[in-house]
């Protein structure tokens, strides 16, 4: 599928802030296998003083930008034209829990793929008693069944709840309160595998909004979207979830970034004043492109 | 016990009697004497030399000591119940004594070490060659909160991680040093070893003397000039970064930084541009190329590492990144204190170096193994069990880390079925026994555990070992005890050598050349606590002056109704200060005030100067406490003048004239203005009642001079005239005026070089203005206008030299 990307951030400040500085991760990014981004663009206004650009350890594209004089809003538009082709879903080839710990003893590696990364505890998505035993409930025969039924439980058990929780809501408090949005279904969908000792990550992006025929609006969309990727082993490798709609990421899902967890690809992080919820405004589309034959 | 047994002891002859009592436990080194209880030969002048002094002369030697330390003002920082408090530092006064030969193999050990370290974080945040081959596992690494993702791949500025490092070590029953732990991110406690040393040879100087001691001052030397060398390369300057002085160790970051003559900087100070790291001073932003952190690393950029840190620098990591600084350590080098990693680097020795260690760890098994996983809990009861991420030392974490042998049958069956399911988060050890060196208590020596640090730095020609350090001695016979943070003690560490040794000292020698370096530029956080200082200084004397002028006539009159108290009462009611109470709350909290506004700035300030503050806040709160309104408060408030006098004379005439002095006396100048004004305002003013006149001379501490200049009793136009318009009175508002001109025009040039600042020019045109004035200008409103103008210059001098 073949998409233009638009989002808008902007944030109103309460008072004037004197100088800042920021890192972005909005940026789409070529990911082999999965999508490839034929052009992107990123500005600000007003325009920083400094402003770099560079890719993190986990492979994402953040912008640097720097403040030094006094500005009482911030806008930031990223526009970009991206494909998305993953692999079909094959037969699940995917071990047990208890080979699975094998398979991955024998991962020697450190690089930003390797899921070692992703089986300890992060900030947002700790390893908790309650969620653990929850995601027990869900274990299936293999890596990939386990983490299918946890992301269809998740989508059943929870209330989708834009005013619930903010961006700084762990998996802890999110799953105690049975409600939040995308970011909190996957804090508590990776916490839970992680607690069953598979190793999972966060994905940041876009969902594309199918439009309604009948059929209910997928939740999550006009806004960024995130979701969940699972190490289930060797040869099966990441597969990811989305536990806000239950179902497997398709190409539907357009990704941003990588990390442990949100915290590891938050859209912006700095000195930021803003007003009540997650961000001072958000607006996203994805328009998926039909290039007409020749 | 003791008088009668000192009694006996100085009839008898001195040899050894110290050691009379003196039992080693069984099964334990110790350092002094050997299986067989005779000294040792390191030890015996050290032992026959206390004889010699005998108890009494001992005591007074050892309070010397002590007296010392307080003059000095030493302390750390200890956190309980009742929050952060300072404590005095506990000094063990006998030294521990360790012969040069044994010396070196420790040396050379750490040395080994140091430089596996090195290349170990190399690897780890480079090629990671050891974790593909199995030798490190990726799970433990990935795993640990000081593995920072961000510096993977950076490559040091300076080409290495490690420059200043700190061992743990104890020595075991077979009489081999162990290494305990490892202290890579930030290691504290080097400036204490030196006041350890400075005060134990103010207690034993002779001794001291006679005993070829190494001497520590080398090894600051040699560092501090490598430090001057890494940042010459790149042109920036020096820093030390503190988390600042509620940390436990920020008067040794205060006292290093003076002692070494490095800018002390807290995050704030610091900023990004252009992808250099830069500190704001008062002559604007200035490059920082070498930051010697104080502060762990994980907390030195929010942007980049932990998000909710309050003491870090956004857009450090990117600077570093840049290669723009050299971070001494480099951030993520506290991953090798990581406690499990113990038990892998004899494999990692072998692999890097071909090499086996020459200094061993104390046992550690990592329970993510399978076959470590069984030893440990086979062998349950010999072992210290704890977290295998863990970066304290066994013995300073006993809130998590749990002798095997001690837990009860429930813990212990928790504990197992924790490590069986999570074995990864778990190391165990093998519980130590340390070796014990004598404390003196009560008149004699007993034995006390002990551990040892040590301290490596990096110069040029390579690891230098500062040859001593300090030991922890535990106050009980409990290996546990030893922790600072539990109080525990420290003892001096003697290298002893058997010919003299070179005597090193941190000034140049005659034959070095040197250059006079003008101070470096003041940091404009210091220059705001500065001006501050001064003001709280000042108000707290203008507040002292009115409140003595105040009680002398209360106690005259014992009617505090009279209209001229009753006036008094009503001006210093909006300040805070309630006169009904003879030492006023409003009071205190200025002086509280001054006292933290200099302990943001400790680097800058002798011992004496600080003594002589925190002796004026102890003073104020004392007399809160017992002092009544009237004659009593008269007094109270002439011994404050006098201490405040003193504090000041200190600062005015051993304050070096710079930068720095100049933030000071603007502050002091610019309080005493507005508060003269004031006061004259309300005391000169129309409405003010009968002996309003006589009591403002008093507070202006003008009476005599009044009564020579003016042959009249003291009328409104007199007073004005001596208070307000008199160029050589020291107290009067054109005095102040004249000094802030001289003053402001001195300060670092904003805006470019030949331009007049915002505040050079405010002050021009006031101290014009007033001049030219005469005593029938000086109406109330103009005074209480005077007050707000002089008010505005502060905020003039903030905003070019504090923002």
């Amino acid at each position: 599928m073949l998409y233009d990307i638009r989002l808008h951030l902007s944030y109103d400040y309460d008072a004037a802030a004197g100088g800042g500085r920021h890192q972005v991760r909005v940026l789409p990014s070529t990911i082999s296998g999965v999508q490839r981004v034929i052009a992107a663009s990123l500005s600000f206004a007003p325009a920083p003083g400094e402003r770099s650009d560079f890719s993190d350890f986990f492979g994402n594209s953040v912008t640097s930008i720097a403040f030094r004089d006094v500005h009482d809003a911030l806008d930031i538009r990223m526009s970009a034209r991206v494909s998305v082709s993953r692999p079909e879903i094959g037969l699940d080839v995917s071990p047990d829990i208890r080979r699975l710990r094998e398979e991955l003893d024998a991962v020697r590696s450190l690089s930003p793929g390797s899921p070692h990364h992703f089986l300890a505890a992060s900030d947002h998505a700790g390893i908790d008693a309650a969620i653990t035993a929850y995601a027990r409930g869900s274990a299936g025969s293999s890596a990939v069944s386990t983490a299918m039924n946890l992301c269809n439980r998740i989508h059943h058990d929870f209330t989708y709840d834009g005013e619930a929780t903010t961006v700084r809501t762990r998996a802890s408090d999110a799953f105690g309160l049975k409600r939040g949005v995308c970011q909190d279904f996957s804090h508590i969908m990776i916490a839970g595998l992680r607690g069953l000792g598979i190793p999972a990550g966060y994905v940041s992006g876009f969902l594309r909004t199918i439009p309604p025929k009948g059929k209910p609006r997928l939740e999550g969309a006009d806004a960024m979207h995130a979701w969940v990727k699972v190490w289930c082993g060797r040869d099966a490798g990441w597969q990811e979830f989305d536990p806000t709609n239950g179902m497997r990421a398709s190409n539907d899902h357009i990704t941003v970034g990588h990390g442990r967890d949100y915290s590891d690809v938050a859209p912006i992080v700095g000195v930021l004043k803003t007003t009540g919820g997650q961000v001072g405004e958000q607006a996203v589309d994805v328009i998926p492109v039909v290039l007409e034959k020749a | 016990m003791a008088k009668g047994n000192q009694k006996k002891l100085r009839g008898k002859p001195l040899v050894h009697s110290l050691l009379e009592h003196y039992q080693p436990i069984d099964g334990v080194v110790d350092e002094m004497v050997d299986a067989s209880g005779n000294p040792r030969p390191v030890w015996k002048d050290f032992i026959e030399a206390l004889e010699e002094l005998g108890p009494e002369k001992l005591g007074q030697r050892f309070a010397r000591a002590d007296q010392y330390l307080r003059d000095a003002g030493v302390y750390y920082r200890v956190y309980d119940k009742a929050g952060a408090n300072e404590r005095e530092w506990p000094l063990a006064h006998v030294p521990l004594l360790i012969e040069e030969k044994e010396w070196a193999d420790i040396s050379a050990g750490l040395v080994q070490r140091a430089d596996l370290f090195e290349e170990t974080l190399a690897d780890i945040y480079g090629p990671n060659r050891l974790v593909e081959k199995g030798i490190l596992p990726a799970g433990l690494i990935a795993a640990s909160p000081e593995y920072l993702r961000p510096v993977v791949g950076v490559r040091p500025a300076s080409g290495h991680f490690l420059h200043f490092c700190a061992f743990e070590l104890g020595r075991g029953p077979d009489g081999r040093w162990w290494v305990l732990g490892d202290r890579t991110q930030a290691p504290s406690g080097a400036g204490f070893a030196l006041e350890n040393r400075v005060a134990t040879t103010r207690a034993l100087s002779d001794i001291y003397g006679e005993m070829h001691v190494h001497r520590l001052a080398g090894f600051f030397r040699r560092f501090r000039d490598a430090l001057n060398g890494m940042a010459n390369v790149s042109g920036g300057r020096v820093a030390i970064l503190t988390p600042g002085p509620l940390n436990e160790t920020y008067y040794e970051h205060a006292y290093i930084a003076r002692y070494l003559g490095i800018m002390l900087l807290e995050g704030e100070d610091l900023t990004v541009s252009g992808g250099r790291l830069m500190v704001r001073t008062v002559s604007g932003l200035m490059p920082v190329s070498v930051l010697w952190r104080r502060l762990d690393a994980a907390f030195a950029d929010p942007l980049e590492l932990r998000p909710e840190s309050q003491i870090g620098t956004p857009g450090l990591v990117e600077a570093i990144r840049r290669g723009a600084v050299s971070a001494v350590n480099a951030l993520g080098s506290g991953l090798m204190e990581t406690r499990a990693l113990l038990s892998f680097l004899p494999k990692v020795a072998r692999e890097l170096r071909g090499e086996a260690l020459l200094l061993p760890s104390v046992a550690t098994w990592w329970c993510g193994q399978e076959s470590e996983r069984r030893h440990v809990l086979a062998n349950f009861d010999r072992m210290v069990i704890g977290p295998a991420l863990s970066t304290r030392l066994a013995f300073e974490d006993d809130n998590l880390t749990k002798l095997g042998s001690a837990l009860s049958d429930e813990e212990r069956a928790e504990l197992i079925a924790r490590i069986e399911r999570d074995g990864g988060d778990f190391v165990g050890q093998e519980a130590v026994t340390l070796s014990t060196t004598p404390v003196y208590v009560g008149g004699r020596l007993e034995p006390r555990p002990a551990s040892l640090r040590v301290y490596l730095a990096r110069t040029p020609e390579g690891w230098t070992v500062m040859p001593g350090g300090f030991a922890r001695v535990g106050f009980s016979l409990d290996p546990t005890a030893i922790a600072m943070q539990r109080g525990g003690q420290a003892a001096d560490v003697w290298v002893i050598s058997d010919r003299p040794v070179e005597r090193e000292t941190l000034l140049p020698q005659e034959h070095d050349s040197f250059t006079r370096t003008m101070p470096g530029s003041l940091p404009s956080r210091s220059a705001e606590n500065l001006t501050w200082l001064g003001r709280y200084i000042e108000r707290s004397e203008d507040t002292v002056r009115i409140l003595r002028a105040y009680h002398v006539r209360l106690a005259e009159t014992s009617d505090p109704e009279i209209p001229l108290l009753a006036d008094i009462r009503d001006y210093l009611e909006p300040f805070g200060i309630d006169v009904q109470s003879a030492i006023p709350s409003g009071l205190i909290s200025t002086l509280d005030s001054a006292v933290y506004s200099a302990g943001q700035i400790r680097d800058r300030f002798s011992p004496d100067g600080w003594l002589a503050l925190k002796d004026l806040s102890k003073t104020i709160h004392q007399f809160a406490e017992t002092v009544a309104p009237g004659d009593d408060a008269t007094r109270a408030m002439t011994v404050m003048l006098r201490k405040l006098a003193g504090f000041s004379g200190l600062l005015h005439e051993n304050m070096y004239r710079f930068t720095g002095w100049r933030f000071l006396e603007i502050g002091r100048r610019l309080e005493r203005g507005i508060q003269i004004a004031r006061t004259l305002a309300r005391l000169t003013g129309t409405a003010a009642p009968d002996g309003a006149l006589d009591m403002m001379l008093e507070i202006g501490d003008s009476v005599m001079t009044h009564r020579r200049q003016y042959p009249v009793q003291a009328g409104r136009r007199t007073v004005i005239d001596l208070l307000v318009l008199d160029p050589l009175n020291p107290r009067s508002i054109l005095f102040q005026l004249e000094r802030l001109k001289a003053e402001i025009a001195l300060l670092p040039a904003v805006g470019g070089e030949g331009h007049m600042s915002l505040a050079a020019k405010e002050i021009l045109q006031l101290n014009t203005a007033i001049a030219i004035k005469e005593p029938s200008d000086m109406t109330a409103k103009a005074l209480d206008d005077l007050a707000n103008e002089i008010g505005g210059l502060y905020s003039s001098l903030a905003k070019a030299y504090f923002g």
